[in-house]
């Protein structure tokens, strides 16, 4: 699975420009401490947070994506630096745990 | 015997708050980390000719690192936290690193050790060359890495941009160079 098939298949719409990748799982976090701690190299990380420091924090455990659920407006400087960096974001006008259920229904990697 | 060629994993993960505190007699600036549940803002106490105050909590983590192959442990207690450098209108060695390294796809994050009045944790080298080591174990190298370097390369504090992966102000969205200084 990679995120163009997620763009596909879920109707995620992407903001920064990226290179397209295999994703591998899915961290759900509101905090970037967490996402520090647990995210996975090639994960997507679903979360509310649309503050320009969740691309630092992205890139530095090199997650897959960022999805940015329920819809929520995302700024432009936010998207700005995720595309200098090669982090997708992507925004999802699902609430969060609606895109779980979806993300995991797709079954290839939900663990 | 063959040199260990480390493969690190994170350990002792605790969550908790890095507080900062100013002196409101000399002005210096001192920073902690704590694992109390909710630290007190404008919390005040003496020490010596010192009037702390916390000014600033940042929700954060603490950890170390451990080879799974020959279980050395490193403590990283003494980390603050990683700061992303946007750039500087300031003539900054950090900034000059960064530009290098962005153009080999090498994302530049700088190590800050805790401070007290006034004077930068030391971090040594070695230390921080095992967080560069640690983080690029994690991440796929083929599409970019990440080069870490101390906080000691930076020239002025006091004109610094950067921002520290930390979970504090996530809803300010003011522009950066209208953001108040971080020291």
């Amino acid at each position: 699975m990679t995120t163009k098939d997620l763009i596909d298949k879920i109707g995620l719409r992407p903001l920064s420009t990226f290179e397209h990748r295999e994703v591998n799982g899915v961290f759900v976090s509101d905090m970037l401490s967490d996402v520090m701690a647990g995210a996975k190299s090639g994960n997507l990380w679903l979360t509310v947070q649309t503050h320009k420091s969740i691309v630092p924090a992205a890139n530095l455990v090199d997650v897959a994506a960022v999805i940015v659920t329920g819809g929520k407006e995302v700024p432009q400087e936010t998207i700005d630096i995720a595309s200098k960096y090669n982090i997708a974001i992507m925004v999802s006008d699902l609430p969060t745990f609606e895109l779980v259920g979806k993300l995991y229904a797709l079954g290839s990697f939900a663990k | 015997m063959a040199e260990c060629l480390h493969q690190w994993t994170m350990t002792n993960v605790q969550f908790g708050f890095v507080v900062f505190e100013k002196c409101f007699h000399c002005n210096s600036l001192g920073t902690y980390f704590t694992g109390e549940d909710t630290p007190i803002l404008g919390d005040k106490y003496r020490e010596g000719d010192c009037y702390w105050s916390r000014v600033e909590n940042a929700q954060s983590i603490r950890f170390d690192l451990e080879c799974s192959l020959c279980g050395r442990l490193e403590k990283f207690d003494d980390l603050m936290g990683l700061m992303h450098c946007p750039g500087c209108p300031a003539d900054c060695e950090v900034d000059a690193i960064r530009k290098k390294c962005e153009a080999e796809r090498t994302w530049i994050l700088v190590a800050f050790g805790f401070i007290y009045k006034d004077k930068r944790g030391p971090l040594p080298q070695a230390k921080v060359d095992i967080l560069t080591d640690y983080f690029n174990q994690r991440r796929d190298t083929s599409r970019s890495r990440i080069k870490i370097v101390s906080f000691d390369l930076i020239k002025d504090l006091s004109v610094c941009r950067g921002d520290f992966i930390h979970d504090v102000g996530m809803l300010s969205q003011e522009p950066l160079m209208e953001r108040k200084p971080l020291f």
